[in-house]
Parts: C-alpha cells; structure tokens; sequence
C-alpha cells in the first residue's frame, strides 16, 4: 500500500458559468520516504493537485487516499497532522502582521500541544533560522528567509507528509541552492515523504526520485529519475520540455563556444 | 561603432536610514550587439536599464560621468527629447505583458497608434506595417490577434505581441527586462529565439536584463554580471564557464542540473573579500 | 530616552510585546511626518484634555442660571465666549459639553465597529447564503438616511443620551461591515489564510486572528473619519430634542436654544458650532494622516 494514492482525480473549477477542467483524470502513487515530483508548464494542473489533497479545490472526480484512507471533508485536525504544505511565494504565505513566534506556534496552539517557547526556538534553528528573530514581522526578513520560516511552520506538526509547491521559484539561484539543500536534508533527517511541484525539470531532478510530467491537467508520461537524467522520455512533450531546460542551454552554449 | 556609452553611472534613493545607492558606478559601453545584464535581486540591474532611459522616478536620482547614445548627451536631453528617443530609438521590453499592455484597447490599436500618431500613416498603411510586425514574431494569424485584447492572448502570445510593438518603429537599442521570465520553458525558448533574430537581422543593439545566468550565456555576445551595484565581472559569453569571479563561479554552481549529483548543491559563499569590497 | 528608542528600533525585539510596541514606533514616527495628520491629533488630544479637565478650567457652573447676566456678547467681563439665555457662560457649557461629545463619540467607536467588523468578516469568509443574507441586512440599513434612521430609533427608544449613542451606533455600522467585507474578500484566497486552514484551524480562530487584524486598519480609518459625521448626528438628535435632554450642556442642544436669537446674539449658537467644527476637522485630518500610516499597502514598505 501506497501512502499516498490518487486514482482518477478530476478538478474543476466553475465561475461565472464557465467550467474549466483543471485536473482531468490523473493517478499516481507515492510510496512512504519517496520524493515525487510533478512538473509541467502553467495551467497543467500541477498545482491544482496539490490543493486537492488539503482540500483547497474542488474534486469532481476520482479518489485520493493517505495510508489507505479516503480523506474527509472538511480534512480535520488528524490530517493537519499528518500532511502538510508549504507555498510557492513567500511573501504572500505568511501573516503580514503577525511575528514569526506567532507564526510558528498558531498550529501548536491550535492542536492543544505545550512547549512551544522551546518548540518555536527549535524549529527556528532547524531551518537555520538565528533565534533573535523569533519576534521580527515577515518584511523584516527577506525572500529567502521567508521561506524558511514558512517550511518551519509547516513542519511543527512533525508531518509525514510535505506537500511543496514550487517552493524555490520565487527566490534567487543562490537562494533556492540554500533552500534545496534544507529541504533535502529536512527529508533525510525526518524521513518525510515529499509531493513536489515545480516547473523547472532541472530542480525536479535533483529533489526527487520519481516524476509525473503533466500537461493541460492530463498525466503525460512517468519517469523514474534514472531516466530523465539519461533522457530515456518517450512522449514528444516531455522531450521538448526537457530539451528547452534551461540548464541545457547552459551546454549547448558551452557546446558552441567550445566546438 | 559604440552605440550606447555609459560611464559610472549611480542611481540613489533616498530613505529613512540615508541614502541608498542601487547603482554604484557601473560602465559600459555598447555596440550594435547583445549585452547581458545578470544578477540576482536587488543586483541595481533592473536600474541600470530603466537608468539609460531616464525612467528613474523622483525622488531617486541618476548620476554619472556620461551617458551617451549615438553622439547624444542622455543626461542633458530635455523631458520632450528623451521622449523623442523612447520608444522610437531605445525601445523596452518588461517581463509581464499584462502590465504593458492597456487592457481596454484592442492589440491592432495599440500597435498602430504609435504609427497612426507619430508618423502619420493612413489607416490601412498602419494595420499592414502592424501585421509585418506580428508576422515577424512568428503570430500565425495576425489578423485575430489584430482584433483581440490582451487578457484574450496567453503569456507567450502577450510578450510576442510587446516585442512586435516595440520593434514597429525599428529602435536602435531595445533593452529587454526579463522579457521571459514570466513564460514557460518552451514558451520561453521561442520568445528569445524571435528576439534573437530580430536583433542579428536589424543590428540592433540589445541589452537583456536576467537572473538567468544560463540562458544569457545561451543568448548574448557579453555578460556584465552584478552584485550590490556594482559590475564585479565582465565577459564573453563563451567564456562564462571559465569565469574567475568567486561570485561568477558560485552563481553557476550553485544551479541544479538534470543528471547532476544529488549531493547538497554548492551555496554561494558571500564572505569572500569580493563581498566586503562590494558593500556600501 | 535614547536606551528607550533604541529598545523600540531594536530589529531583533525580545518578545511580542517589545516586537508590537517597535511597530507602533514606527507607525509613530510615520504620523509625526505629517503635519496636518498631527494637528488633527493635536485637536483630539486637546478635546480629551477638554473633557477630562472641564470641572477645573470651566470658569463657572454651567448650569448656574444668572438672568441679570443673561445674552452678554463675547468678551464680557467674566464670560469669554459670552452668556446664553439663561445668563450661563458659553465657555464653561462648551468645556463641560466636550465630555458629552466625547462620551458619545466614544460609545459609538466602541460598538459600532466592533458590529460592522464582525458581520463583514463573516460574511466576508463564509460567502455564499450568510453573505447574501448578511450583506442584505446591512443594506437595508444603508437603504435609510443615517439621521432619518437615528430619528425613528430615538422616537421609539424615548430621547436621552443613552439612547441617542445607540441610535447612532445602530445606524454606523453598515459602512464598517462593507469595508470589513471587502478587505476579507482579498485576504480571504490568500496563502497564508490557506495555511492556518491546513493547520487545522476552525473558522473562529482564522476569522479572529487573522482576518480581523488585516481588516482592522481599514476600519479604523473609516471610523476616525466617520466621527465628525457621529458628532454632527449626536448633535442633529439633541438640535431638534431627541438626544441629550436640557439643561445638559450638550453642543448639538446649545446651537438649538440660540437659534432664536441668532440675528442679535449671534453667539450663542456660534460658538458650539465653532466647536463642533474644529473637532470634526480635528478627527478628519487624524483619519487622513491615519491612512497614510496603517494603509496595508503602505505597510511594510
């Protein structure tokens, strides 16, 4: 059994009298410790899964269960426990007004655990995060940084499962090397099993072990990480999403400058 | 030929806590070539490029030495003469065309209006220059995408339709701001090679403003790559691999790559003396 | 002083307390940039001061009656502002008057907020039928001039002042339940509201802790701008005698009992006006420099 297993999962969206499939019929499966990445171009649907899983969009069809078990609705306090998310832009996932200690010790609160002066120092210092700013507000800290604390509150639960969407994407390269290297290293020392959405293959392939490339809301093509790093994709679309990678230009240009 | 000469340029804000300089002494100069401009957030190059058209808003203020274009004092143009020159001799592209673009005017009046007004051509004379435009960013059917507004059109298609729109009046000098930042990868990869030809078939010069060490590698002659507002390295494009700059290096380093080791990615290291130089 | 200031401006505070009251420096000295913003503090601070003090600078009794003394022009011996027609001295009735005013002032700023607040925010967050029902309720509410409204309230109530806060309270807050409303409709799809959801927390605790609190500048805004609209109703119930009940020295009262006189002593209605307009403007201009200061979309900038 899977921890984590979507079968057929439909999205979509209604506004205005419009419908919009957002999600069309996607399964895929994560095991317990894996990190699995789903990639694809704006409007495939990538994200939109991920908030299906926290209850954050409408599921038109198809099942999503964790360990086993369809998932309520509303998704309740036990799943809180257990599944938790971190957004793609930092300056929007964080309360403007309220300090990073109030920040990190909400979910605490909320679940009735004590400790949390100890707990919110911690936490803290595991996304290496210095202890005085504990009380700093968001726009005293910067992109980077943000985005630490938001991982850290995401992890005061002791979640098994990280839901990541696109969780470098707004920050800078030497930044998002930092944060990469957090996550990945979170992962190792918690054992957490990760559902990483990005739109750079490049990032995808260094974080995770299995990839779903998707396109319009539809699952293309699967791939083990040993495949696409050798290019082994067999769907025309996730070959040219491969090919147009940025850090393929790199040697194509190195290619050219150096005949 | 030099096109564009710029020579320690600053531009400074003032703020609660004094000034703060987001450009700090940076020259170049300019050919009819294509320049790269490359630097993390908060580098001053987004500055630098609004800096050459005197788009600087009050109360931040631009200095430098000299500024020239094509023979022409920047610094000394009167508001009417620069407005001359935008547009119509320097043209920008920003990174999101849904903020460039007026959203309540359809794509085949913004393109004509400039020719319409400025210079004075008749109506089917605009509407035919424009459609060239568009066919020269490769828009298979010009005459929806005449008709369309831009909340109709997709990123791609909206930055095309910028790129068309500046290059109607066939500017000398187009800087481009993260022209594809805010497209996908494939989209991206059409975008810059429209643009890529545009400016080898014109000569025009181009500077292209990124974060994107890779791909300005990939797409222009030059790299000016900086830090806190400052240009720690200038280099051939070519030879970005070979970079010395410690800051160079760690930028390139410090980037995934697909078959890459999944060892902890280098970080770059800003406690080099590079680093204190640099800080104000 | 300067230990004080740099315990305020320390970016690394060492508690929330010390982390909030560093904001409110800021915030501070954000205000004190702003001289028309700080004028309008002065007028409020100087009407507080007023209404605290006014047993101890009212020259006399503001009840007292003295018909031998009665409708002496301003600058009288003993009677700055003049006396009314009852002999008692406009500037003491206008001093003891500033507690009234504030009273009610206060009252309002207390209740009708904290009312607007709440059913703009729920129905902000729920939407869908409590929004529908919520919005329509205020909307009747906003369907009646404010006065009109107020008037047919006090009729029912019975006059007083009591009543009269009510009056106004009751008929204040649709204003702060739209803006309330609005400012939750943008917050409402932001990540970090999404992230407390997923953190499991109810609706309570997200529409409290969070919501309000991103609401909260956009309403005191409105409610500090709004005063001088409260002031100038209290004033309208006690002008045509459905509020503050005489011989109480209320402002809106005083300006009614010189109406009679208003072409010979021109006083005794003059002067409560004057006071109702220096503290209306003294509350605007405070709303316009607060705006500057607790607009989100100037925060943090």
């Amino acid at each position: 059994m899977s921890l984590i297993e979507i079968d057929n999962l439909s999205v979509t969206f209604r506004a205005k009298g419009r419908v919009v499939p957002a999600v069309r019929e996607v399964s895929l499966k994560v095991e317990a410790r894996e990190s699995y990445g789903l990639v694809g171009e704006s409007g495939s649907g990538k994200s939109t899964i991920l908030r299906a899983i926290c209850g954050l969009a409408p599921v038109s069809g198809g099942s999503i269960r964790i360990g086993g078990e369809p998932l309520p609705d509303p998704r309740g306090r036990a799943f809180s426990r257990r599944v938790q998310m971190v957004f793609q832009d930092p300056y929007s996932s964080l309360h403007p007004r309220h300090t990073l200690d109030r920040t990190l010790s909400e979910p605490l609160a909320i679940h009735g655990l004590g400790g949390a002066d100890a707990r919110v120092v911690q936490a803290l210092a595991d996304v290496g995060l210095p202890a005085k700013f504990r009380f700093r507000y968001p726009h005293q800290l910067s992109g980077g940084q943000r985005q630490r604390v938001a991982i850290a509150r995401a992890l005061m639960l002791e979640p098994e499962i990280l839901l990541l969407d696109e969780p470098t994407s707004a920050l800078d390269a030497s930044i998002q090397a930092e944060v990469l290297n957090l996550l990945a290293r979170l992962r190792a020392e918690r054992g957490l099993t990760f559902l990483m959405v990005s739109h750079d293959l490049a990032v995808i392939d260094h974080m995770c072990d299995r990839v779903l490339v998707m396109q319009h809301g539809r699952a293309v093509e699967e791939l083990a990480h040993a495949d696409l790093a050798a290019a082994r994709m067999t769907t025309a679309y996730a070959r040219s999403l491969f090919d147009a990678s940025a850090d393929r230009m790199l040697d194509a240009a190195a290619a050219g400058a150096r005949p | 030929m030099t096109l564009l000469s710029v020579r320690n340029l600053r531009v400074t804000f003032p703020s609660d806590t004094g000034p703060i300089q987001a450009v700090r002494g940076v020259s170049f100069d300019l050919g009819r070539e294509r320049l790269g401009i490359v630097g993390e957030s908060g580098s001053g190059k987004t500055m630098t490029g609004r800096a050459v058209l005197r788009l600087i808003r009050p109360p931040g203020r631009i200095e430098a030495e000299a500024m020239t274009f094509d023979g022409q004092d920047l610094l000394a143009a009167s508001p009417a003469q620069m407005r001359a020159l935008r547009g119509r001799r320097i043209a920008m592209v920003m990174q999101d065309p849904k903020y460039s673009l007026n959203p309540v005017m359809s794509v085949g009046d913004q393109l004509t209006e400039g020719l319409r007004r400025r210079d004075r051509l008749g109506r089917a004379e605009a509407r035919r220059r424009a459609i060239a435009a568009l066919e020269a960013v490769q828009i298979r059917d010009p005459d929806r995408v005449m008709d369309a507004y831009p909340h109709e059109l997709s990123g791609g298609m909206g930055q095309r339709v910028m790129i068309a729109m500046m290059l109607i009046p066939e500017p000398d000098l187009l800087i481009a701001d993260e022209p594809t930042s805010a497209l996908d990868v494939t989209v991206q990869a059409e975008v810059l090679s429209i643009l890529d030809g545009l400016v080898r078939d014109r000569g025009m010069g181009l500077i292209f403003i990124s974060h994107d060490l890779r791909l300005v590698a990939r797409f222009c002659d030059r790299v000016l790559v900086m830090y806190r507002g400052r240009v720690v390295e200038e280099l051939a494009a070519g030879d970005l691999l070979a970079a010395r700059h410690p800051y160079t290096r760690g930028l390139l380093n410090c980037l995934p790559r697909i078959g890459g080791s999944r060892a902890p990615l280098p970080v770059l290291d800003r406690s080099g003396d590079w680093a204190d130089e640099a800080a104000p | 002083m300067t230990a004080l200031r740099a315990w305020l401006t320390d970016p690394n505070p060492a508690s929330r307390r010390q982390a909030r009251l560093g904001q409110l420096w800021l915030a501070w000295l954000r205000l004190r940039r702003n001289p028309l913003a700080m004028a309008g503090l002065v007028i409020v601070a100087a009407l507080v001061a007023v209404a605290v003090l006014a047993p101890v600078l009212a020259p006399h009794d503001p009840l007292a009656q003295d018909l031998t003394r009665r409708l002496l022009p301003p600058g009288a011996p003993g009677h700055l502002l003049g006396t009314d027609e009852f002999g008692r001295d406009i500037l003491s009735r206008i001093l003891h008057g500033a507690r009234i005013t504030l009273y009610i002032v206060a009252l309002v700023a207390v209740t009708a907020p904290v009312l607007g607040l709440l059913v703009g925010t729920v129905a902000g967050y729920f939407g869908g039928l409590v929004d529908q029902a919520l919005m329509r309720v205020t909307d009747i509410f906003l369907a009646f001039p404010r006065l009109i409204l107020a008037l047919a309230l006090v009729a029912v109530l019975g006059p007083g002042i009591f009543n009269a806060v009510l009056a106004i309270a009751l008929t204040a807050w649709p204003p702060y339940a739209r803006v309330a409303r609005a400012e939750t409709l943008t917050v409402r799809s932001a990540d970090y509201i999404a992230a407390v959801r997923l953190q499991g927390a109810g609706s309570a605790r997200i529409i409290w802790g969070h919501v309000v609190p991103m609401c909260l500048p956009s309403v005191i805004i409105r409610v500090t701008l709004d005063m001088a609209g409260v002031i100038l109703i209290a004033a309208g119930l006690g002008f045509l005698g459905l509020g503050v009940q005489p011989p109480l020295p209320e402002w809106g009262l005083m300006i009614a009992s010189g109406r009679k006189y208003l072409f010979e002593q021109w006083w005794v209605a003059t002067m409560p006006g004057l006071a109702i307009f220096v503290v209306s403007l003294g509350f605007n201009l405070l709303g316009d420099g607060l705006r500057d200061v607790l607009d989100p979309r100037s925060a943090g900038r």
